[in-house]
């Protein structure tokens, strides 16, 4: 591990009487000791910035100049957002009249991907778990196989899927257009750039959802399958009630991770070739307001509040949920 | 049922032998599947297999395929016309392809030895000792990694390439923007909750006895932490790392916005591919090779540890 190489390596006499300084601290200096790099770091790249991200949304925008912020605004770059009323905006965050179709709304457009995303995620994401906790020779390639998704750089998924559907030149394009799923131009069309992200998200995103779900079911004491066995049960029930509630708790954590995720999505809508201004996701709209024709940044730190605050819902409902059917699982 | 069975006299003694011979083939399946149901799960787990492998691997079959066709080509057909790999080498001299592979990797590894060695030693604190404030805090790294990237972008692109105050007390000088620091930094930072938890988890489960058999024979404190606990961690700072690594050379978010374009201002593979789309319009085969190649290392890693992976998280990560 690169960890222990950087410390038995150098251990010369300044190392040594630090190691003697730390002999003589309490336990709870010594804690603290320990935790000041970490803490160091997430203050100046991550507590920081959330904070200065939050205090700058008060602010108004600064279109003249160099993209500084204007003066305070109170929570005028929230109404606008939320009201669609900034004329300077790239796309729309949402539109409480419904003129803009759902899609063209970042926020219900948003909403969708994750629903659909996750949704499709866990379902293909269990079916993988079940392929690759079943014994059988060549388990190990076809875990792999399974896993490499996942672990794809996101840019070359994007180009993946652009080469698929690239108008004259991928394979699936014109099959799907004469079916009349998809237009000619598929990229460039809201709904059917949304069905592509949606489906290269779920490509590589199952894998990590099967990771997770395996971990759920390789937890699941083998007991339990010999005590059902035993008296009988059929496999509907052995997964009825022994390998679902076990790994339900799981499957929610998994679920949780994911649909943080998917809130947040941006690379693949890039990098596809389907652009922002086609699918505008809630990230798509923080870096237009960025680095649009105008750097908007009081309204792009608004969105960005924004997006933490659905992401926030999201938390409190899974929370919740989770909760509830722990008591119902406890009942059943 | 194999060939000798049937002409091994042994086949025989099955008693309704001849009834099968009769049968139509469909018919037989069936009779034998509901004798022994395990078999006719097998064939749907095949079956099921079959069909979800070919889900994930077609769209990297197409890379290839990609790859393979004539430079401008339209209409790419299901099976190459030829197997052609000079666009695997055309690459490496159209745009320094090596370069941004290098900075990519360079950017993971520098992460993961980071993320490594600090997150142990919060993993120790977390883990292990008794301290003030160890619910707080654990429960402020919870909160942070709910917030999306965008939040924290922003002023971060700011302090790097406008030099506008971090904590409004220090400026960061200019020349880190376009540095390996302006990326390395966040992705950190983003990185580090997630392998706090999993190394927090793997070292609270270390018997105390270890520790202190290692602490009477005078090892120090950090002596403790590197060459016991670590050590007998090693399937949690493994699955920690190889998460670290995989997240960061995957990541595009802070790789495609907080560096320039070009290999030598330590621009990401991100660049490297997007590099063929802008300047060789119709180059697509390049990217297509130029993707395949980028995705060997991780591919490398996850062949070579996906069984660490699999057992780390099942061990721990989960447990919470």
């Amino acid at each position: 591990m690169a960890t222990e190489q950087g410390h038995t390596g150098e251990s010369g006499g300044l190392i040594a009487r630090a190691g003697t300084w730390t002999e003589n601290l309490s336990e709870q200096a010594y804690a603290y000791l320990l935790l000041t790099p970490g803490f160091l770091i997430l203050l100046l790249m991550a507590f920081w910035p959330l904070g200065s991200a939050f205090r700058m949304s008060f602010f108004a925008d600064q279109v003249v100049g160099t993209g500084r912020l204007g003066g305070f605004a109170g929570l005028e770059n929230y109404v606008r957002l939320l009201t669609d009323t900034n004329a300077l905006a790239p796309a729309t965050f949402l539109d409480p009249s419904f003129q803009v179709p759902l899609l063209e709304q970042a926020l219900f457009m948003t909403l969708l991907f994750a629903i659909l995303s996750v949704v499709g995620e866990t379902i293909l994401g269990f079916l993988y778990a079940m392929l690759m906790k079943a014994e059988y020779r060549g388990r190990r390639a076809v875990r792999v196989l399974i896993i490499i998704p996942w672990a794809i750089p996101i840019v070359i998924q994007g180009m993946i899927f652009f080469l698929m559907f690239r108008p004259g030149y991928g394979l699936l394009t014109d099959p799907l257009q004469s079916i009349g799923l998809f237009s000619s131009l598929p990229l460039n069309t809201t709904f059917d750039g949304f069905v592509i992200v949606t489906v290269a998200d779920v490509w590589k995103t199952s894998a990590f959802m099967a990771l997770l779900i395996l971990a759920g079911l390789e937890s699941v004491n083998q007991d339990l399958y010999n005590v059902a066995d035993v008296m009988g049960a059929s496999r509907w029930q052995r997964f009825r009630y022994i390998t679902f509630p076990l790994v339900f708790p799981v499957l929610m954590v998994a679920m949780l991770f994911r649909t943080m995720g998917a809130l947040r999505v941006y690379g693949i809508i890039e990098s596809t070739g389907v652009g922002c201004t086609t699918v505008p996701s809630m990230t798509c709209l923080v870096t237009q307001f960025m680095f649009g024709s105008s750097a908007l940044y009081g309204s792009a730190a608004a969105a960005s509040v924004l997006i933490a605050v659905v992401v926030g819902l999201f938390i409190s409902v899974y929370l919740v949920f989770i909760k509830m059917s722990n008591q119902d699982l406890d009942l059943a | 049922m194999s060939i000798d069975a049937q002409t091994h006299e042994d086949a025989e003694t099955f008693d309704d032998r001849d009834d099968e011979e009769s049968k139509s083939p469909i018919k037989q399946w069936a009779d034998d599947w509901i004798r022994n149901p395990e078999k006719a799960y097998a064939v749907m787990l095949v079956f099921m297999g079959g069909v979800l492998l070919t889900t994930t691997l077609f769209p990297l079959y197409w890379l290839f395929a990609v790859a393979m066709a004539e430079p401008g080509q339209s209409n790419i057909p299901l099976i190459p016309n030829q197997i052609d790999l000079s666009a695997f080498i055309v690459i490496f001299q159209q745009v320094p392809f090596a370069r941004f592979m290098f900075n990519s990797l360079f950017y993971a590894t520098s992460v993961t030895v980071i993320v490594l060695l600090v997150a142990s030693l919060a993993g120790y604190a977390f883990g292990r000792l008794d301290f003030r404030g160890k619910m707080p805090l654990l429960f402020s790294l919870l909160v942070l990694s709910f917030f999306p990237p965008a939040t924290l972008f922003i002023p971060l692109f700011r302090a790097f390439n406008q030099q506008v105050p971090m904590l409004g007390v220090f400026t960061l000088p200019v020349e880190l923007y376009r540095t390996p620091g302006a990326v390395i930094a966040p992705i950190s930072a983003f990185a580090m909750p997630l392998a706090i938890f999993i190394l927090t988890t793997f070292y609270s489960q270390i018997p105390d006895g270890l520790e202190d058999a290692a602490r009477i024979e005078g090892t120090t404190r950090f002596g403790a932490l590197f060459r016991v606990i670590v050590p007998l961690s090693a399937p949690g700072v493994a699955t920690a790392g190889i998460l670290t690594f995989i997240t960061t050379y995957v990541e595009f978010f802070f790789s495609f916005l907080m560096t320039g374009d070009r290999a030598s201002d330590w621009a990401p593979i991100v660049n490297g591919v997007l590099a063929f789309q802008t300047r060789y319009t119709t180059r697509y085969d390049l990217q297509a090779a130029a993707s395949l190649v980028a995705i060997i290392p991780v591919a490398i890693l996850v062949v070579v540890a996906q069984e660490k992976i699999i057992s780390g998280l099942t061990q721990g990560a989960l447990k919470e």
